[in-house]
C-alpha cells in the first residue's frame, strides 16, 4: 500500500499546484475562448488567425481548443451556462436544439454591420448567400458558415484516360460506362455503406431532383405530405435499384466504412465514389503520389425535370454563445477570420471552399478546380437540411437507404418508408418545424 | 462481540465506500431517473415536467422492442458459447503443466485490451475486400461463403457477439479455472478414485462445486450482454438498418443525435431495471444447488 | 481420448485467434497507410518506424501516460482498502438492510454509466473538482466499487470460517481478525481484482472525457481516442496502429508481471496453504 499512497500525494500535490498556478496566472484585459472541431482541416489556421488577431489587438488573449468530438464536452457546459465565446461545434453537435434553446444569439444585428476592419458595407454581403440562407430560423440568422464542401462524385483519372472513358453527365451514358468497366473486371461504383448518408447524397437526392425539380426536393424537406413518396423519389429509388440489380456497385460496399470505401476508390478497384470536395484532404496520407482524381456532378435523368447544373453543398456552422462572456470580441474576431484575405489563405493552406465570396479567386490545388468550375456554373444550390433540423427523419432516410443499396426492399417500400418517417415527423408537435424559402440562389 | 460492537464494526468497515459511492454514483444516478420524467433536450437548463409521458412513448417505439431482443439474443448466444467452451477448458487450462500457464496468460489478452483496439481488430478481420476471414474463405474454395459479414443483416449481430465472445472468454476461462482450485483437490481426487471422470465429474463434483462462480458467471454475462455498447457503436452504428442496434446504442442516438434527453433517461432506467430483473430471475433460478438441493 | 483431443485443439485454436490478430497489429504498425490498405496481411516493405515516432508526437503519449499512471495507482491505493472492508462485512456479518446495500451496490454495475455523466459533471463542478487527477481518481473509485465489492464478497464468502474462529479465539479483535488473518487470506482474489480493475481503470474512457478537459491533464484512453479520430480524418492509419501498439504493450506487460502473481496465488493456493 505504500507505494499506492505515495501515487496519492503526488496526485494531491499535483493537484492542489495546479489551482495555485490557475489561480496566479494574470488575466489579459480581455479574453476569449474558442472551441473548434478538429476534423480533416484540424484547428492550427484557427489558432494561427488567434496570434495573429491578438497582435493586432493588444491586450486581448484568446484561448483556441479543440478536438475531434468537441460537442461532448460543449455539452455539459451549455447545460451549466458556462460555454465558450465563440464555437465550431462539429458535425456532431446538435445545432438547431441549441437555437430553440436560446443558447446561441441571432447574428442579424451583427451581420448588417460593416465588415473587420471597414467603416461601412455589410458585413452580410461579404457571404455567399445561398450558404447564408441555411442558417436561419424563424426569419433570423443564428449561425455562420466557413468553408463548404461540395457534394458530388469522384472518378479516377487516370483510369478513365487511360481506358478512353468520359466522365458520364447522363443516366443512360452512366448504365453504358459501368457495363464497359465491369468488363474490365472493375467495380464501376464504390460507396461508404456504413454511413449512407453519402449515398443519400450522393445518389438520392441528386436523383430526385433531376426527376423531379429542385421543388420536389425542397418539398420534402419541408414536409409537404406526400413529398417524400412522390414520383420524383420513387424514380431516384429505383435508379439505385437497377444499379445495384445490374451489379455495378461493389460488392461488400455496404459493409465499408468512409475510409475503407474510400480506399477501394484510390487503389483503383472502383472507378467512381460518391462523396464531398473533403476526399482529397481525408485520404492524403494514403494517396499515391501521381494518383489523380476528377470531379463531377452525378449523372442526371436525359430527360430530366431538374437543373443539371444543380450542386448539393454542405457547411458546417460556427455560432456564438448566449452566455459568452464576451460576444463583442468573438464576433470582431470571427469577421477577422472571415475577412477575404483569410479566406483566401485558408482556401489555399486547407484545399477546400470558403464560403467568402471573392475567395474563388484564390489559388486552388488541383484536385479543387473542376468542383470550382462547377460551383461556379451552378443555377441550383440544394443542401441536405432536414437531416439536422429532424435527426430521427435524417436517421429512418439513411437506414432505408441501406436496406435499398442492400436489395432488402423495394423502390415502393423504400419511399413508404420515407413517407411514414416524414409523417411521423410531421405529427410530433414537440419537433419545432422549420421552412426552407428559395430565393435567387445564384 | 457485543451488538453495539458490532453495529460499530460495521459501520466502520461499510462507511468510506458507501460514502463515496453514495456521493458520485447514487446521487448522480437518482437526479437521472428524475431526469427521465422530463423533456429534456440536454442542451440547457430548461425542462419541462411530462411524467410518465417518455415511459409512455417507449413501450409504443418499435425500434426498443427490436434493440432489447439484440440484446437478448446475444445474451443467449454469447453465454452459451461461452459457458460451454469456458467449462470445458477451464480443467485443462487450470493444470499445472508450462503450456497451461502460457495458455492461462494469452486467453486474457482479449480481456486486457481496450474495447476500440478490439473493435478495429474485428472489423479489419471482417473485412469485406481484405480481411483475412474471406481471404481465407477463398482460398479454400468456399467463395460463396465469404460475405459482408457486418454489411449483412443476417451476420452482423453474430459478428458482434463473435467479437464480443473473443473479448470475453479469457475473463470466465480464468474464473471457473480460479474456482476449480479453490475445491479442495481431495474431494477431486475422491471423485476421481471413485470412478467419476469426464462429463460425469463434470455434473456431479465440479458443477456443483462451481454453482456460486456459475451464477455470478451468468449475472455478469447478462449485465455484459444487456450493456454491450462500444463494439457495436464502433463496428456497425447499430446498422445496417437497424440489425444491430442496441439498447445502449439506441439511448446513445436518442441523447446525442436527437437531444431527447429525457427519452434517453428513460430508456436507461427501463434498461437498469431489465438487467436487474434479468439478474434476479437468475440468481432465483439457480439458487439451489441441484446436489444441495437433494441432500 | 478423442475429447481430450478436441480439448486441446480447442486450446491450440482460441490460443491462435488471440496471438495472430495481436501480431498483425504490431506487424501493420510497421506498414504504410497504402500497404495496410492494399496488402493487410503481406509483411512491411520497409519498416516504418516513423509511425510510431508521429504517434508519440501528434499524441502526446508520454504525458498521457504519466496522468493514467498516477490516477489508476491513486485508485487502486483507495478502492482495494475501502474495498474489501465493504465486502468482508457483507460476505460475514449480516446485518438488517445488508441485502439492499448490497443490492445498491451491485445495481451500479447495471446502470449505464452514461447517462449518469451530466448530473457527475455538474456535482464536480460544485465540488471545485472539475478537471483535477483527483476528482477524476475519487469518481474512479466510486465506478469501481460495484465490481471490487461483488467479486471481493464471493472471495470472503468461499474462505473457510474457521481461520476466522481461530484468530478471535487468540484475542484478534474483529477488526483485526480481519487486517491480519482474512485479508491476507483474500490475497489472490484482491489481486485479480486489483488487475481486473487497473486495466478498467486504464482503458477508462467516457468518465475522463468529460470531467478532464484541459489538454495537458489527458488521460491515455482520451489521448488515444483523440489519435483515433484525429486518423480517421487524415487516414493515417500507421500511425494509429503505432499508437495502438504503444498503448497496449504497457498493459500488456503490466498483466504479464502480475500473471506471474496471479499463477503463484494460485498454484500456492490460500486454502492449500
Amino acid at each position: 500500500m505504500k507505494a499506492g499512497r505515495y501515487a496519492l500525494i503526488v496526485t494531491v500535490l499535483i493537484a492542489v499546484s495546479a489551482v495555485i498556478v490557475s489561480c496566479g496566472r494574470q488575466q489579459p484585459t480581455s479574453s476569449l475562448e474558442v472551441a473548434c472541431f478538429k476534423g480533416g482541416y484540424g484547428i492550427d489556421f484557427f489558432e494561427q488567425a488567434a496570434r495573429e488577431y491578438e497582435k493586432l489587438h493588444p491586450g486581448v488573449k484568446i484561448k483556441v481548443w479543440g478536438n475531434p468530438r468537441v460537442w461532448e464536452q460543449l455539452r455539459p457546459r451549455f447545460v451549466a451556462g458556462n460555454p465558450p465565446d465563440l464555437t465550431y461545434p462539429g458535425w456532431g453537435m446538435d445545432h438547431w436544439a441549441l437555437v430553440y434553446e436560446g443558447q446561441v444569439i441571432p447574428l442579424d444585428e451583427y451581420l448588417d454591420s460593416p465588415p473587420y476592419g471597414k467603416s461601412e458595407g455589410k458585413w452580410r454581403d461579404t457571404f455567399e448567400p445561398s450558404l447564408l440562407a441555411l442558417c436561419q430560423y424563424q426569419g433570423k440568422t443564428y449561425m455562420l458558415p466557413y468553408f463548404f464542401s461540395m457534394l458530388g462524385w469522384w472518378y479516377n483519372k487516370d483510369m478513365f484516360e487511360k481506358n478512353g472513358w468520359k466522365p458520364p453527365r447522363t443516366w443512360s451514358e452512366l448504365l453504358a460506362l459501368c457495363e464497359k468497366i465491369k468488363a474490365k473486371g472493375i467495380a464501376p461504383i464504390t460507396y461508404q455503406g456504413i454511413y449512407p448518408a453519402y449515398a443519400v447524397s450522393g445518389f438520392l437526392i441528386p436523383w430526385a431532383i433531376s426527376a423531379g425539380g429542385i421543388e420536389a426536393f425542397d418539398n420534402a424537406q419541408n414536409l409537404v405530405p406526400g413529398a417524400w413518396k412522390s414520383p420524383a423519389f420513387l424514380k431516384a429509388a429505383q435508379m439505385i435499384d437497377e444499379l445495384r440489380r445490374r451489379g455495378y456497385f461493389q460488392e461488400g460496399a455496404n459493409g465499408m466504412d468512409h475510409t475503407g470505401a474510400q480506399m477501394e476508390f484510390i487503389s483503383g478497384r472502383a472507378a467512381m465514389i460518391p462523396c464531398g470536395t473533403w476526399l482529397h484532404s481525408e485520404m492524403r496520407n494514403v494517396l499515391p503520389p501521381n494518383f489523380r482524381m476528377g470531379f463531377m456532378l452525378p449523372p442526371v435523368l436525359d430527360d430530366g425535370k431538374g437543373d443539371p447544373t444543380a450542386v448539393g453543398i454542405g457547411i458546417e456552422p460556427w455560432m456564438v454563445p448566449t452566455k459568452g462572456k464576451n460576444r463583442e470580441l468573438a464576433i470582431d474576431f470571427y469577421k477577422y477570420m472571415t475577412s477575404l484575405e483569410k479566406a483566401k489563405q485558408f482556401v489555399e493552406q486547407k484545399g477546400t471552399l470558403m464560403s467568402i465570396r471573392g475567395s474563388d479567386q484564390a489559388n486552388y490545388p488541383e484536385h479543387l478546380k473542376e468542383p470550382v468550375e462547377v460551383f461556379r456554373r451552378a443555377k441550383t444550390v440544394w443542401s441536405v437540411e432536414y437531416r439536422q433540423w429532424y435527426p430521427k427523419l435524417g436517421k429512418e432516410v439513411e437506414d432505408a437507404t441501406a436496406a435499398l443499396l442492400a436489395g432488402n426492399i423495394t423502390p415502393e417500400q423504400f419511399v413508404e418508408r420515407l413517407e411514414r418517417a416524414a409523417e411521423a415527423t410531421r405529427q410530433d408537435k414537440n419537433i419545432p418545424k422549420h421552412t426552407y424559402t428559395r430565393g435567387k440562389d445564384r | 462481540m457485543t451488538p453495539r460492537a458490532r453495529a460499530g464494526f460495521i459501520t466502520l468497515f461499510l462507511l468510506p465506500a458507501s460514502a463515496l459511492y453514495a456521493l458520485f454514483v447514487v446521487i448522480p444516478v437518482v437526479q437521472a431517473f428524475a431526469f427521465s420524467l422530463y423533456r429534456w433536450r440536454g442542451i440547457s437548463a430548461n425542462r419541462t415536467f411530462i411524467g410518465l409521458e417518455n415511459f409512455q412513448q417507449l413501450f409504443n417505439d418499435p425500434l426498443v422492442w427490436r434493440a432489447l431482443s439484440h440484446n437478448l439474443l446475444l445474451f443467449v448466444g454469447t453465454s452459451v458459447v461461452i459457458l460451454t467452451v469456458s467449462l470445458a477448458l477451464a480443467h485443462a487450462v487450470g493444470a499445472e503443466s508450462a503450456l497451461a500457464r502460457f495458455l492461462r496468460s494469452v486467453y486474457l489478452f482479449p480481456q486486457v485490451i481496450s474495447l476500440v483496439v478490439v473493435a478495429i481488430l474485428w472489423m479489419f478481420i471482417l473485412n469485406p475486400s481484405f480481411g483475412i476471414l474471406n481471404a481465407t474463405l477463398k482460398a479454400v474454395g468456399l467463395k460463396e461463403w465469404a460475405i459482408t459479414w457486418l454489411g449483412n443483416p443476417y451476420t452482423a449481430l453474430a459478428s458482434i457477439g463473435v467479437a464480443h465472445v473473443w473479448h470475453a472468454l479469457g475473463f470466465y476461462i480464468m474464473l471457473f479455472a480460479a474456482a476449480l482450485r479453490t475445491i479442495p483437490t481431495d474431494v477431486m481426487e475422491a471423485a476421481t478414485l471413485d470412478g467419476a471422470t469426464g462429463l460425469v465429474r463434470l455434473r456431479y463434483v465440479t458443477l456443483p462445486l462451481l454453482w456460486a462462480v456459475l451464477r455470478i458467471a451468468l449475472v455478469y454475462m447478462a449485465i455484459g450482454t444487456m450493456n454491450i455498447f462500444s463494439l457495436v457503436f464502433l463496428m456497425t452504428q447499430g446498422g445496417p438498418d437497424r440489425a444491430t442496434e442496441v439498447m445502449l446504442t439506441y439511448l446513445y442516438e436518442q441523447a446525442f443525435k436527437h437531444s431527447e434527453f429525457g427519452y434517453a433517461t428513460a430508456l436507461a432506467v427501463v434498461n437498469f431495471v431489465l438487467v436487474m430483473a434479468l439478474s434476479g430471475a437468475i440468481l432465483t433460478l439457480f439458487r439451489h444447488n441441484p446436489q444441495e438441493g437433494r441432500g | 481420448m478423442i475429447r481430450r483431443a478436441v480439448v486441446n485443439l480447442c486450446l491450440f485454436l482460441f490460443a491462435l485467434s488471440v496471438i495472430v490478430p495481436l501480431l498483425w497489429v504490431l506487424m501493420t504498425a510497421f506498414k504504410t497507410g497504402h500497404e495496410i490498405f492494399t496488402s493487410p496481411w503481406g509483411l512491411p516493405h520497409t519498416p516504418q518506424w516513423e509511425n510510431f515516432v508521429r504517434a508519440w508526437e501528434e499524441a502526446g503519449i508520454a504525458r498521457y501516460f504519466l496522468n493514467s499512471l498516477i490516477v489508476t495507482l491513486a485508485t487502486l491505493a483507495i478502492l482495494l482498502p475501502i474495498g474489501a472492508m465493504a465486502a468482508y462485512v457483507f460476505a460475514r456479518y449480516p446485518f438488517r438492510g445488508a441485502k439492499w446495500l448490497f443490492g445498491a451496490f451491485l445495481g451500479g454495475m447495471m446502470f449505464p454509466l452514461f447517462l449518469t455523466i451530466v448530473p457527475l459533471f455538474f456535482l464536480l463542478a460544485r465540488l471545485g473538482m472539475l478537471d483535477t487527477l483527483h476528482g477524476l481518481t475519487l469518481v474512479y473509485v466510486a465506478y469501481s466499487l460495484p465490481f471490487t465489492v461483488f467479486v471481493l464478497t464471493g472471495f470472503f464468502q468461499t474462505l473457510p470460517q474457521e481461520m476466522l474462529e481461530a484468530a478471535l479465539i487468540d484475542g484478534c479483535g474483529h477488526a483485526r481478525a480481519f487486517w491480519k488473518v482474512m485479508l491476507p487470506l483474500a490475497k489472490p482474489g484482491i489481486i485479480v481484482v486489483g488487475v481486473f480493475n487497473a486495466i478498467g481503470l486504464w482503458n477508462e474512457y467516457p468518465l475522463a472525457l468529460v470531467i478532464m478537459t484541459s489538454d495537458e491533464r489527458r488521460t491515455l484512453p482520451l489521448g488515444i481516442a483523440n489519435l483515433l479520430m484525429v486518423e480517421q480524418y487524415q487516414s493515417d492509419w500507421g500511425a494509429l496502429f503505432a499508437g495502438l501498439v504503444i498503448v497496449m504493450l504497457p498493459v500488456l506487460l503490466v498483466y504479464w508481471l502480475f500473471r506471474d502473481r496471479i499463477h503463484e496465488t494460485m498454484i500456492a493456493g490460500a486454502l492449500k496453504g
